[in-house]
């Protein structure tokens, strides 16, 4: 990170953005059989606004506020006892998430649509977070496969793929308003100027 | 919302402690070297040293059971889902007990115990982490243990400098979040009823105005930070200066004796 004044910039939006994902664990919408929290949301919208390198620090910096103790997760908890407890999975999966769905953003950058953000949504924030989450919740609690995926995935499921459209719908209209993502027009990295 | 009220402190509870005034890297290394030596445990004895360590540090932090056992309450049913796992479908050994279908075996109370036994530990050592060091102080400290590091171009000032902004922007913009909602009901936005995409929907109009609060206050943050001239953490001087104490190498000497204890243990049984 030496690309100074625009760095700045990104850096300060990057840490915005993990405070927005624990302001989304707060905003709950209360659905039978699982309230629905924004949290998700928040991650997907981290890669594909921010794109995928500012995305994955920035969920980076979530992670590890989550592991210092600070309320940031979902019903304010946080900690290291919540992080790798048995839902940590998910969380820590996040950077990983966030920074795909920010490289497939990239690629697309100029001709982004609500179905193609949708569908990167949905590949890696929900299928990647899943495989992540529900393998570490069985391998803690030492469930089976199926047993971990109907109480750590089935009942989220629905909530999650209708959160993936309406953040492609967010980004989509972010990015047009405060595009954060550029075209990647590789910088030569300028060491000694 | 309660919890937002004092985010800088997040489960820190002070209580001016030995443990409070380590420095805050002795407390990183230490907690997270034990979490990585607990896994070496396998007989009773090895679980005993470990046991009296957590022990000790819950009896030095002087923070009252209650407050512990508070950050420990979500996961205890989650220990004990597990207990009762490896109770019910952990074979071998001599069947204990048989209770129409359910069996229970030697191996499986065993595999119950120090299952259980070892997440606790963990647990534990984490929330004493979190409840005696605020996380401004845990920020301090982890990059300062990273500066080594930023030969290899790991950002230790930048990620440091991040945390702090995320935690003091958190009350902020739950405050504007907070707002937003009631304006837009105001406005006759409907939370409440609908299907599951209408209701996901409806908070397009929380969402958005909150993604524009957030921007214009990282660019005028930006802004400001420029006009002081901010360029990285190279060179940069600190009011508050981190230094160790006799009591921090006693801590780590005492890591390294545990886990030569552990390693000991751990290959001649």
């Amino acid at each position: 990170m030496s690309q100074g004044v625009l760095s700045v910039r990104n850096l300060i939006v990057a840490a915005m953005f993990a405070a927005l994902v624990a302001i989304g664990g707060r905003i709950a919408i209360p659905l039978p059989p699982v309230p629905i929290t924004l949290q998700t949301l928040f991650v997907m919208m981290a890669g594909s606004i921010l794109g995928a390198r500012w995305g994955a620090v920035s969920m980076s910096i979530f992670v590890l506020l989550a592991a210092f103790g600070a309320p940031v997760l979902a019903q304010g908890q946080g900690g290291l006892a919540a992080l790798f407890g048995p839902t940590g999975g998910y969380i820590l999966s996040w950077p990983v998430a966030a920074f795909l769905i920010g490289w497939f953003t990239e690629k697309r950058a100029p001709r982004l649509s609500v179905a193609y953000l949708t569908a990167v949504h949905v590949i890696f924030g929900v299928l990647l977070v899943y495989a992540a989450g529900v393998t570490w919740l069985s391998f803690v609690t030492g469930m089976g496969w199926n047993a971990a995926f109907a109480a750590g995935a089935l009942p989220f499921i629905p909530g999650d793929l209708v959160k993936t459209a309406v953040a492609a719908i967010v980004a989509l209209r972010v990015y047009r308003v405060y595009p954060m993502i550029r075209k990647a027009t590789p910088v030569k990295s300028q060491k000694n100027q | 919302m309660s919890a937002f009220q004092s985010p800088v402190l997040g489960q820190y509870i002070p209580t001016g402690s030995v443990l409070h005034r380590l420095d805050p890297r002795t407390k990183l290394l230490f907690v997270f070297g034990y979490m990585f030596v607990v896994f070496l445990a396998q007989d009773a004895l090895a679980y005993l040293f470990l046991t009296v360590i957590a022990a000790g540090g819950v009896w030095l932090s002087r923070i009252p059971l209650p407050m512990i056992f508070r950050g420990l309450k979500p996961i205890l049913w989650l220990i004990a889902l597990t207990a009762l796992l490896h109770l019910g479908f952990t074979k071998g050994g001599d069947l204990l007990l048989q209770w129409g279908p359910v069996t229970v075996y030697e191996e499986g109370v065993r595999q119950a115990g120090w299952m259980s036994l070892r997440f606790l530990l963990l647990v534990v050592m984490g929330t004493l982490l979190t409840l005696t060091t605020s996380p401004i102080d845990l920020t301090d400290g982890l990059e300062r243990l990273l500066k080594p590091l930023e030969k290899l171009r790991v950002p230790a000032h930048e990620l440091a400098l991040m945390m702090s902004i995320a935690l003091r922007f958190l009350p902020a913009l739950w405050e504007e979040t907070e707002k937003i909602i009631k304006a837009q009901q105001a406005r006759g936005a409907d939370f409440e009823t609908g299907n599951l995409f209408q209701r996901a929907k409806s908070y397009i109009p929380v969402i958005i105005p909150l993604f524009v609060s957030a921007f214009r206050r990282a660019e005028e943050l930006a802004l400001a930070m420029e006009a002081r001239c901010y360029r990285g953490g190279k060179g940069r001087t600190r009011i508050r200066q981190l230094q160790f104490a006799p009591r921090d190498w006693g801590m780590l000497v005492l890591l390294a004796g545990l886990t030569g204890v552990l390693l000991w243990l751990r290959l001649n049984t």
